[in-house]
C-alpha cells in the first residue's frame, strides 16, 4: 500500500474512534463514502469505465481481442487483468515501484472472475478450439487515497458491463472455414456480468473493521480481509492480507459485513449502470474534468 | 431523480453525468492573472521579484498567478505553491528522520526544515542544559512520524526553515485529526490557536496543515509541550464534534475558500442539520458553503 | 508468457499429454455411495504426514515434509543485514519464495516464477509473518524458500506447515508455529487435504458451491494467519470448511512439535559425540 505516516497518538485516536463507531470523517465502521462512476470513457476501447472513490480515481479499459484459447479449455474465451499503477498517481510508484501492489490487485481480481458460475467465458469462444475472444481488461490507479482494491473491482464490473464485442459470423466454405466480424455498431454482443462480484475490503483495526478504509485507516491496520462478492452473496474469492493475525470469531464477522457490503455494492452498481444505459446517447460525458 | 434511488441505495453511487458543477465562491473577475512567459512590462524603472525573469529589457513572468507590486518591486504569486516559509509563521509538520542533534521536519516545504534540539523545550524544565544524554534520547522524546507544532524561528539562504518550539504552546501534538490543504488558502491571522465554542481546539499551520483535536481544560493542559501524552479514549461527542469540523474545512478548502476561524464556525453551523459523514457529499457541501458565504457577506467579515 | 532467454526452454508451443487423454466422457466421482474417496478415505481424513526438520545441511534451518505424493522442501536464510535499505526500521523483514519444479506437476513448470507462484509466495509470507518476532532482528531480513518436488494437491498448505518448522528449525523466534490445511468443497461436501485429482479447477467446476478454501493457523495462539478461497461459495459452506481446517490444523500441531522436539535431540547427542572426541 502507500505509506502514509502517522504517530502513534493519531494511531490512538484512530483506533478508538473506530472502537466507538465513530471515524475520522464520521462514518460508521460499515459505512461506505460516496463513488462517482462514468462509462464509455475512452472511445479506442471495446469498454471502458472510471470510477472516484474520494481520492481514489480509476480507469479501466477492455479491449477484446482474437486469439487461441487455452488447450485446456478449448471451447472458453479468456481473460487477462492487468493491473498499472501509474507514476502519476504517487512517485512511489515510479519504475518498478508500483509493481508488487499491481500484480496482488490483478491476482485477486482473476481469481475472484475464475469460476464459471460467475462469469461465463464460453460465451466468448468463436470456434472451439481454435478461435476466442481474449479480453485484456486494464486497470490504470490514476490516483491513490485508499481502498483500491474495492474501487478498482468496482471500475471493472462497470466496463465489463460496458463491454461491446462485435458480433463473428462463422462460414463453412468449401472445407475451410471464414470469419466475418460485423463492423455494425449496433450488431453486438453483450456480456452477461450480473452475477461478476465485487471485491469488499474488510480492515480489521483494534478489535473492530471497517469497510472503505481511508489511507490514514489503512496505516493503522495490520491485518484485512479482502472478499470477492456477488449479488446473491456467493464469495469467489477470499484472501487474507497483511502482517497481522486474526480471531477465528473475527474473521467470521468480518465475512458476515463484507457480504452485507457487498451485497449492496453490487445492487447499487447494477442500478446505477442501468440507469446511465437509459440516459443513452443523450448522456452528458464528463470524463476527467473535475 | 436522484433521490427516488439514493433512497433504496446503502452504498451511494452516482453517475459523473448528473454531478452538479461546484461554483466556486471566487469573486467575478481577478486583475492581473498572467501566464509563464507573459510580458509585464518593458519599462526598466521596475525591480525583479519571485516568479518573474528578465529578457530583452522586458519583466517577463515565470509562474502563473497574480501580479503584485509593491512600491517597485514586481512578483508573480503562484495559485498553487507548496509553503514558503516566513519568520514567525506557525506551522505543523512531521518528524521524519532523527539526525544529530536535529530533527528533520517535513512541513510541506520545497526542502525539509529542521527543527535544532538546542530549539525545544525538554520535558521537566526550560532553561535545562542540552547534555549529551538527551542526544541519545533524542528518539525518545520526537521520533519518525510524531507531529508537532512549531514556529518558524529563521529561514537559510537554501529557502530551508529552521523552526522551534521553545514556547509552551508548541510541541508535539497528541490525539486528533491532520488536515492538509493548499497553503494560501490558510489566511494570515494575529493567532493561529483557536479554541472553538464547540468543544475542539484548532490549529491552522501557515503551511496548510490544520490540527484539529479536542479542547482539553487549561489545568490539566496541553501545557507541557506534549510530552506527557493523554491516551484515555476520547469521548463520542468530542469526537463528533472534530470530525464535523474536519468536514467543514474540507468542503471550504473544496470550494477554495479562505480559511479562518470565524469562517469556519460559521460553516460549522451552517452543517448542524446534516449528520456528519453527510458533509462530505457534493450537493451538501454547495449548500452549506452558500449559507456560509451569504452570512459572511451580511455580517461584512 | 515472459521467456527466460538464457535457457533453453524447448519448442515453444508444446503442451503436456495429459490434456489429450480421453475422460471417458464421465465426470471423476469424488465420493462415492459409501462416503469414500477415490484413494479410499473418509472426507475429513487427512493423508499420512511425515515431517521433518534439519534437511539441508548448508541452510540456517530447513525442513522437509511429505503428505503421500506432495513432497515439499523449505530452506531458510539468515537474519543478514538488509543490503539496499530505504529508511530505518525497527522491525525485520522476512522474504518469501514459492516455486514448483519444473518437473513437480502433470504440465511442465517453466523455470521462472509464474503468477500462480507469484501469489503463492505472497500468501505464504502473510501466513508466516505473524508468527514471527519481527523486533527481535530490525534492520536484517530472513529469506525462507520453498521448492514443490512433487505436486498431489494442497501445495500452499503443506508449504505453510514446511516453512513454520524450518523458520523454528532456524532459530528464528516465533511466537508460534503456524500450520496449514486446504479443504475442497464440493457441493454439499467437504473433503479435507484434497489430493490433485480432488482440487479445484475453474474449467471443469462449473456449477456454484465448488471451490477451495485454504487455512493457515497459530495453533496455541489459535489465531488465523493466513485465509484463502477459490470458486463461487455459499457462506455457510466457507465456514464450515474454515472450521473443519482449524480442527485439522490444531491436530497438527504435535506432528509439527515432535519433529522439532526430534531435531533438536539430534543436534544435542552430535553435540555430545563431539565432545566425547575431544576429551
Amino acid at each position: 500500500m502507500v505509506d502514509v505516516q502517522l504517530s502513534d497518538a493519531e494511531k490512538i485516536y484512530i483506533l478508538h474512534g473506530i472502537q466507538d463507531n465513530c471515524r475520522e470523517d464520521g462514518r460508521s465502521c460499515e459505512d461506505y463514502r460516496h463513488l462517482e462512476i462514468e462509462s464509455n470513457v475512452v472511445s479506442n476501447t471495446t469498454g471502458s469505465a472510471r470510477v472516484r472513490l474520494a481520492n481514489t480515481e480509476i480507469l479501466v479499459g477492455v479491449k477484446a481481442e482474437m486469439g487461441n484459447p487455452a488447450p485446456e479449455k478449448p471451447d472458453k474465451g479468456r481473460l487477462e487483468f492487468f493491473v498499472d499503477c501509474s507514476a502519476n498517481a504517487t512517485p512511489q510508484f515510479e519504475g518498478r515501484g508500483g509493481e508488487e501492489l499491481a500484480t496482488e490487485i490483478s491476482n485477486l481480481l482473476s481469481r475472484s472472475y475464475d469460476c464459471p458460475s460467475c462469469f461465463d467465458l464460453s460465451s466468448l469462444c468463436v470456434l472451439p478450439g481454435q478461435q476466442c475472444w481474449i479480453l485484456y481488461i486494464d486497470v490504470l490507479l490514476l490516483e491513490c487515497g485508499g481502498n483500491l482494491f474495492d474501487a478498482s473491482s468496482i471500475a471493472v464490473k462497470a466496463a465489463l458491463f460496458n463491454t461491446r464485442i462485435p458480433k463473428v459470423t462463422v462460414r463453412e466454405d468449401e472445407g475451410h472455414t471464414e470469419l466475418e466480424i460485423s463492423d455494425d455498431p449496433y450488431d453486438v454482443q453483450r456480456l452477461n456480468v450480473q452475477s461478476v462480484p465485487c471485491i469488499v475490503t474488510l480492515s480489521k483495526i483494534g478489535h473492530s473493521h471497517v469497510v472503505d478504509a481511508s489511507q490514514r485507516e489503512e496505516a493503522c491496520c495490520l491485518a484485512r480481509l479482502m472478499i470477492g462478492v456477488t449479488e446473491k452473496g456467493t464469495i469467489t474469492a477470499m484472501k487474507k492480507e497483511g502482517s497481522g493475525s486474526l480471531d477465528p470469531a473475527s474473521v467470521e464477522d468480518m465475512m458476515e459485513t463484507g457480504k452485507k457490503v457487498g451485497q449492496d455494492i453490487n445492487i447499487s452498481l447494477t442500478c446505477v449502470l442501468k440507469m446511465e444505459e437509459r440516459q443513452g446517447v443523450k448522456r452528458q460525458t464528463i470524463g476527467f474534468l473535475r | 431523480m436522484r433521490g427516488e434511488i439514493e433512497s433504496n441505495m446503502a452504498v451511494d453511487i452516482r453517475l459523473a453525468g448528473t454531478r452538479e458543477t461546484t461554483k466556486r465562491a471566487v469573486p467575478d473577475e481577478i486583475a492581473n492573472l498572467v501566464t509563464p512567459g507573459d510580458v509585464i512590462t518593458s519599462d526598466t524603472g521596475f525591480m525583479r521579484g519571485h516568479g518573474t525573469y528578465m529578457e530583452d529589457d522586458k519583466l517577463h513572468t515565470s509562474v502563473a498567478g497574480v501580479v503584485e507590486r509593491v512600491n517597485k518591486l514586481i512578483c508573480v504569486k503562484p495559485v498553487k505553491t507548496r509553503y514558503n516559509g516566513e519568520v514567525g509563521d506557525v506551522v505543523i509538520g512531521r518528524i521524519i528522520e532523527v539526525g544529530q542533534r536535529r530533527w528533520k521536519v517535513e512541513t510541506h516545504s520545497k526542502l525539509d526544515s529542521i527543527l535544532m534540539l538546542s530549539s525545544v523545550n525538554l520535558p521537566g524544565g526550560e532553561l535545562r542544559r542540552r547534555s549529551e544524554e538527551d542526544e541519545k534520547m533524542m528518539r525518545h522524546y520526537l521520533k519518525e512520524g510524531d507531529l508537532i507544532s512549531a514556529e518558524v524561528q529563521s529561514v537559510f539562504s537554501d529557502g530551508a526553515l529552521s523552526l522551534h518550539t521553545r514556547s509552551l504552546k508548541y510541541g508535539k501534538l497528541g490525539q486528533g485529526t491532520l488536515l492538509q490543504v493548499s497553503p494560501s488558502l490558510v489566511k494570515r491571522r494575529k493567532t493561529h490557536f483557536h479554541h472553538l465554542p464547540c468543544g475542539a481546539s484548532m490549529i491552522l499551520g501557515n503551511n496548510g496543515y490544520i490540527w484539529l483535536c479536542p479542547t482539553v481544560s487549561e489545568e490539566t493542559g496541553t501545557e507541557t509541550g506534549g510530552y506527557d501524552q493523554d491516551l484515555q479514549p476520547v469521548t463520542k461527542g468530542d469526537r463528533q464534534t472534530v470530525a464535523r469540523l474536519r468536514n467543514c474545512i474540507l468542503a471550504q478548502a473544496a470550494h477554495g475558500m479562505m480559511l479562518f476561524d470565524t469562517g469556519i464556525l460559521y460553516t460549522y453551523e451552517a452543517s448542524l442539520k446534516y449528520p456528519v459523514k453527510d458533509i462530505m457529499k457534493p450537493e451538501v457541501m454547495t449548500e452549506i458553503i452558500e449559507i456560509t458565504n451569504h452570512r459572511q457577506e451580511v455580517e461584512g467579515s | 508468457m515472459p521467456t527466460d532467454s538464457r535457457r533453453i526452454t524447448g519448442p515453444e508451443t508444446s503442451q503436456s499429454p495429459h490434456i489429450y487423454q480421453k475422460t471417458n466422457g464421465t465426470e471423476i466421482v469424488l465420493i462415492d455411495e459409501n462416503k469414500k474417496r477415490q484413494d479410499g478415505r473418509g472426507l475429513g481424513d487427512i493423508r499420512p504426514m511425515f515431517l521433518r526438520a534439519g534437511i539441508v545441511s548448508q541452510a540456517r534451518g530447513s525442513a522437509y515434509m511429505e503428505q503421500n505424493q506432495t513432497k515439499v522442501i523449505c530452506a531458510v536464510y539468515g537474519p543478514r543485514e538488509i543490503a539496499r535499505r530505504e529508511e530505518f526500521s525497527w522491525k525485520g523483514q522476512i522474504t518469501c519464495e514459492f516455486k514448483f519444479a519444473t518437473f513437480s506437476c502433470l504440465h511442465r513448470r517453466q523455470p521462472q516464477q509464474d503468477g500462480e507462484e507469484k501469489d503463492f509466495s505472497v500468501q505464504l509470507l502473510e501466513a508466516l509473518e505473524p508468527a514471527v518476532c519481527l523486533h527481535k532482528f530490525p534492520k536484517s531480513q530472513v529469506n525462507v524458500y520453498v521448492t514443490v518436488l512433487q505436486d498431489d494437491g494442497s501445495a500452499l498448505a503443506a508449504a505453510i506447515t514446511c516453512a513454520s518448522v524450518a523458520l523454528a528449525d532456524a532459530a528464528i523466534e516465533m511466537y508460534d508455529l503456524v500450520t496449514g490445511c486446504s479443504a475442497r468443497i464440493s457441493g454439499g461436501h467437504i473433503l479435507l487435504d484434497p489430493c490433485h485429482t480432488e482440487e479445484y479447477r475453474s474449467e471443469k467446476d462449473n456449477t456454484v458451491n465448488n471451490g477451495s478454501v485454504t487455512l493457515g493457523l497459530m495453533p496455541s495462539l489459535r489465531q488465523v494467519s493466513a485465509v484463502t478461497s477459490k470458486g463461487e461459495l455459499e457462506f455457510e459452506h466457507v465456514k464450515k470448511a474454515m472450521d473443519q481446517c482449524l480442527e485439522v490444523c490444531q491436530k497438527l500441531y504435535p506432528v509439527l512439535q515432535q519433529s522439532l522436539i526430534k531435531s533438536v535431540k539430534e543436534k544435542l547427542e552430535m553435540d555430545k559425540l563431539s565432545d566425547c572426541h575431544t576429551t
